[in-house]
């Protein structure tokens, strides 16, 4: 690539992909604790490179909100529990072991002993305490406190030693192991006296990640070296890691990782075709060409299958009025809307085959219910279907009273012309193909849907706020525990975006899944709660309050010279960043 | 020239007042705010919300927020980044070097190639320099600056001759100056280009003009008359009267640089203030945005003023008037 | 006055060729219903991407060939040999309104079913390119004109008034127009955007975007009036309708302004361009006229995506070609006008 400025340029970090490791590393003693990596051995050196759309916001998960603040923070911060992306299981972390009380609700952690943060202070059971005294510490407001609390009651911590925490929730709380191992645990010798002075906040935000990297101290496989504001973010191997593989050697493999930050996936996805990064998810159109770039720079395109994201219509049903007295939806239109046989009918109109083959380059699959086939812990695949059949749809139609006029439009009962407007954000192309393929899917019905595509503030604003609105078109990211989907599901809750905040459910097919929800929640024992959001998934697919449309498959584009790697069918693609090794083929 | 000097900066201020009170004022009538975003997301508390719109004060009217941000600017205080946690003014500063030297760079190109050419093609009008330039000129005018920039984010990923965004490789830090300086200009060449050609076009086209007005004053009869050469006819006295009228127009370029810069800074994922700008106006970033509104006027301002300077220092005859 | 001006535009070949070019393209768009095969919204999820048809002329008859998809997952297709369908002039399609009012059927060419007419191919729906272009075009050419039209109206009454009251009045406008130059007009574009956006219908936003644009682009044209004001008020012919005692509005109104007429022509065709370009800027930013209407500017933006680059699905970037011949029939126009007027006049800020 860098053939005009000859190989001046590329002297350092390039050639140690190719050559001998010229990085010495740090060796200190492995800890008693130390946790053995169940993967072949491999050989230590080599620079992994990615590329991030967008841009870290900070590196304080106390005030992360994005998913890309996240990921970073991800890196150089471990916490009590790992989540295995692949089994979809919850595994040992920084704690080796933990201990379920016979109330279902005392959790006790026992710590890797000898374990040390990442400038080779001792980790222990007071870092654990600090973190989550500074979650709940309301001087700090973030959204870590309201995810590990039930009804604002936090969870009690405890040290019972130096090496053993014990962890107490009000009630008994599904997703508990899920979400700790979510909560990077911060070090306390560093962070201490910040918190103290209620500047806690400020503390590792991206200046400081700029001027003064070996700060931001953890427990992750990496710790950062450099950051360049948009440009780039290198991660150096942590030496005092947690893991090793069976042969004695210390994790990660990989002396660097360096991200480059782009502005867009567009960006992104073209960096990876054109060698410059060595993994990347990437979008269904964009594979095959992609693919003509493989021999070229040595890499595979991996199908994971279907995507955890889901993508769907809803009307709104919210028999609200506005502070003038004016209905939030005209009082005929509500009545459509709120009649089940028509969003059922809707559903059966719509060519989600035509999507797939023409917009996905079929590369998708139709889907019908609230998770895709990618969260298989929780996927339910005997979900009520409606195939495109507009014979049905105009059946289901004349069963509720609408009737074809003489001009080919349909009117209801009463005679009003069937006419709707669908709202959506234009910053997504995928999803305006899919509202002008839905129109013209409409249209074959005799239904006018008139398209208005609006900035995502100002859509939301409508959603969440004004609800002066008929229909939309949205996308949520699925996968993950039930419990992340409270707000959505739950009559009561903020994104149940058909009629949101309900103060008693409205229908009793909503107090049917707000008990199932509730009841899912309450316990640890998975085929039960299995089977009560079986139910949930049922019902959504049967009152169809979510016309879901389609879900695009998943690719991930890899260079061919990583080994051990494992793809998961949702989440970060290099979960396991740690157990990578290359071979040095020039 | 110290009065003078002084009397313009002075102009800065109320058109800063200006500008920033009417984009503010904008900003508060577009729907949302910074929070709308974290709204949308399925596991955030109302009351984390709730706490967060007070602390960035969002929950007080647009004209209190404005008269508040106004008074922290009278202590030099211009605020700090909701995104980025960081104060504005150091965010700025970090990016407006690279749109800077991209702006200068592409300054240098408009006037290094269009001078030579706009002479040779007004010293044969009609002939085949000419006609050739002017046709590209036209040409160059014509293409949307965006479209041109996808262009050359094709060109460089199908040839990969020159790199795809950034304004340094990865390896940039353990290079030794001068290839650290020879990796900065191989990622200088394709935005430079890009931002660079209208410009070349435009003041081709007006310095040819200028250049044939000259070429009819009696001075010119006289210096070919006394037997000078045509080469120094051409480029010591044509040119530098031919110049006089595009010096002052260089503040404006610098401005549409700035610009057409955020347009080519977002499609060729170059690292300076207009995707800053882009970002922070699309996430209702309020102080980046001001903050970024300021500093595109002052450097307008600032531009201007050089350029008057320029044109006082090369011609004599204009003195620092209003 | 202005026949003068047709006159010597006749004598300068770049100027005339433009001027055919531009009046053709505005036919188009005006007559789009009519000479487009189908409506821009009509989709065919069976043949997205769809190349250009070759037409072929077989059994004494235009043909379109037909053409069969090989690999859904590339979009490749390829012609089927020696099959074609026969082209049917004035034949039915589906209903349009013509200029809005006029109802109508009646297609310039069409084909039978299964067969397509894609004369530049098809985009990610299956919608005909060319349709949508000749629709688009409407749109983009119109704000230039109606922008333009607006321009040159604040200009002339700001730009004359200036001129001619001059004192406050003047030294008010000019400090204006000094404004609107210094101000980097993209982030006021912005801003301005973000503000109206929501509170218009989505139709209005052809509308919304010439006013803005209009707003943002009067201070040249107003500064260009006002200097010819300036220069015209001392010749003797003003000073006599002063000296007769005419009221100032007919001065000005009847016989100041009428006299820059002229140059305001020059000056409106050399501005075109920058509407033109401006609606495509916006609308590459997702800030302009929005689906399911179209305009070059949106398809252009719809073609950032690059796997239309690297797909070779070349026939997307049409709108890009569209713009760039429009914008340059437009200079070479302007400034044929433009020596035919006076060689020496420029616009400010460009």
């Amino acid at each position: 690539m860098p053939r005009l400025v000859s190989p001046l340029l590329f002297l350092l970090l390039f050639s140690s992909c190719t050559k001998t490791p010229p990085v010495a590393r740090e060796n200190p003693p492995l800890p008693d604790g130390i946790d053995t990596a169940r993967v072949e051995p491999g050989r230590r050196g080599g620079v992994f490179i990615q590329s991030v759309p967008g841009e870290p916001s900070t590196f304080n998960p106390l005030v992360s909100e994005d998913a890309t603040s996240g990921g970073f923070i991800g890196l150089f911060l471990d916490s009590l529990t790992r989540y295995n992306a692949v089994t979809q299981e919850i595994e040992p972390g920084l704690a080796a072991r933990w201990e379920i009380g016979k109330d279902n609700r005392t959790f006790t952690f026992f710590i890797r002993p000898g374990i040390r943060w990442s400038d080779g202070a001792p980790f222990s059971a007071d870092d654990v305490l600090f973190t989550f005294q500074a979650i709940y510490d309301p001087r700090y407001p973030n959204r870590s406190a309201f995810d590990l609390s039930i009804d604002g009651k936090p969870f009690l911590v405890e040290k019972v030693d130096n090496l053993t925490v014990r962890i107490r929730t009000a009630e008994i709380f599904a997703p508990f192991l899920e979400y700790v191992g979510g909560v990077g645990i911060l070090p306390k010798h560093r962070l201490g006296t910040a918190f103290q002075d209620g500047t806690l906040q400020k503390a590792w935000n991206v200046r400081a990640a700029q001027y003064e990297p070996q700060t931001l101290v953890g427990t992750g496989a990496f710790r950062l070296r450099s950051y360049q504001p948009a440009e780039r973010i290198v991660f150096e191997a942590n030496p005092h890691y947690w893991r090793a593989d069976s042969a004695g050697v210390r994790l990660p493999y990989v002396d660097f990782l360096v991200t480059k930050l782009v502005k867009d996936i567009n960006a992104s996805t073209l960096a990876f075709a054109t060698g410059q990064t060595d993994a990347e998810g990437l979008s269904p159109d964009n594979v095959a060409w992609i693919e003509r770039f493989a021999k070229r720079y040595d890499f595979l395109v991996h199908n994971r299958g279907p995507s955890p994201n889901t993508g769907f219509i809803w009307f709104n049903q919210n028999p609200g009025k506005d502070v003038s007295g004016k209905p939030f939806v005209q009082p005929h239109k509500l009545a459509w809307f709120t009649d089940r046989r028509f969003r059922q009918a809707i559903s059966s109109g719509i060519d989600r085959e035509g999507i797939v083959r023409g917009v996905l380059f079929g590369r998708g699959q139709p889907l019908w219910g609230p998770e895709t086939p990618a969260n298989k812990k929780w996927y339910n695949p005997n979900v009520t279907q409606y195939p495109y059949n507009p014979a049905r749809a105009r059946a289901l139609l004349t069963e509720a009273g609408f009737r074809l006029g003489e001009d080919g439009r349909l009117h209801d009962a009463k005679g009003n012309l069937v006419e709707f407007t669908l709202n959506s954000n234009q910053e997504n192309q995928l999803r305006v193909n899919m509202a002008t393929v839905f129109k013209e899917n409409m249209r074959e019905l005799g239904i006018t849907v008139n398209l208005a595509f609006l900035d995502f503030g100002t859509f939301v604003g409508k959603i969440q706020d004004s609800f002066d609105y008929e229909a939309g078109l949205l996308g949520l990211t699925g996968g993950g525990d039930p419990a992340g989907g409270m707000s959505v599901f739950s009559s009561k809750g903020r994104l149940h975006q058909w009629h949101p905040n309900q103060k008693t459910p409205a229908t009793p097919w909503e107090a049917r899944i707000d008990q199932l929800m509730s009841d899912q929640l309450h316990t640890l024992d998975y085929p039960t709660r299995k089977k009560y959001f079986d139910e949930v998934q049922k019902i959504m697919s049967d009152e169809t309050p979510y016309i879901y449309l389609v879900t695009a498959n998943a690719y991930v584009g890899l260079k061919d010279r990583w080994k051990n790697i494992q793809i998961p069918p949702l989440g970060s693609l290099v979960w396991n960043l740690d157990e990578l090794w290359t071979v040095f083929t020039p | 020239m110290t009065a003078f000097i002084l009397r313009r900066l002075g102009t800065l201020v109320p058109m800063l007042l200006a500008v920033t009170l009417l984009v503010f004022a904008l900003m508060s009538l577009a729907p949302g705010d910074f929070l709308t975003p974290v709204k949308a997301q399925r596991d955030i508390n109302p009351a984390l919300i709730a706490e967060l719109q007070k602390s960035f004060g969002l929950d007080r009217p647009w004209y209190e927020q404005y008269l508040r941000w106004l008074g922290n600017i009278l202590r030099l205080d211009f605020g700090y980044s909701w995104t980025y946690k960081v104060p504005v003014a150091e965010l700025i500063a970090q990016r407006a070097p690279a749109t800077i030297l991209l702006s200068l760079c592409s300054l240098a190109l408009a006037w290094g190639l269009a001078i030579p050419l706009a002479v040779l093609a007004a010293a044969r009008p009609g002939g085949w320099i000419d006609k050739l330039t002017s046709g590209a000129a036209y040409f160059a005018l014509a293409i949307p600056e965006f479209f041109l920039a996808l262009l050359a984010v094709w060109f460089a990923a199908q040839t990969g001759w020159f790199p795809i965004g950034g304004l340094t490789s990865l390896d940039h830090d353990f290079l030794p100056f001068g290839a650290r300086m020879l990796d900065i200009a191989w990622h200088l060449v394709l935005p430079t280009l890009v931002l660079g050609l209208g410009g070349v076009a435009g003041t081709l086209r007006v310095l040819r003009a200028n250049v044939l007005d000259v070429l009819r004053a009696e001075y010119v009869t006289t210096a070919r008359a006394k037997g000078l050469p045509e080469k120094i006819v051409l480029f010591r006295h044509v040119l530098r009267n031919a110049l006089n009228p595009l010096l002052s127009t260089v503040g404006y370029a610098f401005a549409g640089l700035l610009s057409g810069s955020l347009l080519v800074e977002n499609v060729m994922n170059y690292p300076g203030l207009g995707r800053l700008v882009y970002e922070a106006f699309i996430r209702e970033d309020q102080f980046v945005v001001l903050g970024s509104v300021m500093v595109g006027c002052t450097l307008l301002v600032i531009g201007n003023l050089i350029s008057d300077l320029a044109l006082a220092w090369s011609d004599p005859r204009v003195r620092y008037g209003r | 006055m202005v026949a003068d001006l047709f006159q010597s535009l006749l004598r300068r070949p770049a100027g005339l060729v433009s001027a055919i070019l531009l009046i053709l393209l505005y036919g188009a768009a005006a007559l789009a219903p009519f000479l487009a095969p189908t409506i821009p919204s009509a989709q065919d999820l069976n043949r997205t991407y769809h190349p250009p048809t070759t037409l072929v002329w077989q059994e004494g008859r235009l043909c379109v060939r037909l053409y069969r998809l090989v690999d859904p997952s590339t979009a490749t297709y390829e012609p089927l040999p020696g099959q074609a369908a026969p082209l049917r002039w004035f034949s039915e399609g589906p209903p349009y309104k013509l200029f809005g009012l006029i109802t109508s059927k009646t297609h310039l060419v069409t084909v039978e079913s299964p067969a397509a007419l894609y004369l530049l191919g098809s985009d990610a729906t299956g919608r005909d390119v060319f349709t949508r272009l000749l629709y688009g075009a409407g749109i983009s050419l119109g704000i230039g004109i109606v922008g333009v039209f607006l321009t040159s109206l604040l200009g002339l009454t700001i730009g004359g008034l200036a001129g001619y009251l001059g004192g406050w009045a003047d030294s008010l406008a000019m400090r204006l127009t000094e404004f609107l130059m210094a101000v980097p007009g993209l982030y006021l574009l912005l801003a301005l955007r973000a503000a109206l956006s929501s509170r218009f219908p989505s139709d209005a936003t052809f509308l919304l975007i010439v006013v803005i644009l209009s707003a943002l682009g009067w201070a040249g044209t107003a500064r260009v009036v006002r200097g010819l004001v300036l220069s015209l008020r001392e010749r003797p012919f003003i000073l006599a309708t002063n000296i007769l005692g005419q009221r100032p509005t007919v001065i000005l109104f009847r016989h100041l302004l009428p006299n820059t007429f002229s140059y305001l022509v020059v000056a409106a065709t050399l501005s075109v361009p920058g509407y033109i370009l401006g609606e495509a800027a916006l609308s590459f930013l997702g800030l302009g006229i929005q689906e399911p209407s179209s305009s070059w500017g949106l398809m252009l933006g719809q073609a950032q995506d690059i796997k239309i680059f690297m797909l070779n699905f070349w026939w997307l970037l049409t709108p890009g070609a569209a713009i760039i011949l429009t914008v340059i029939a437009f200079n070479l126009l302007g400034d044929a006008l433009r020596d035919a007027v006076d060689p020496r006049f420029r616009l400010p800020g460009r």
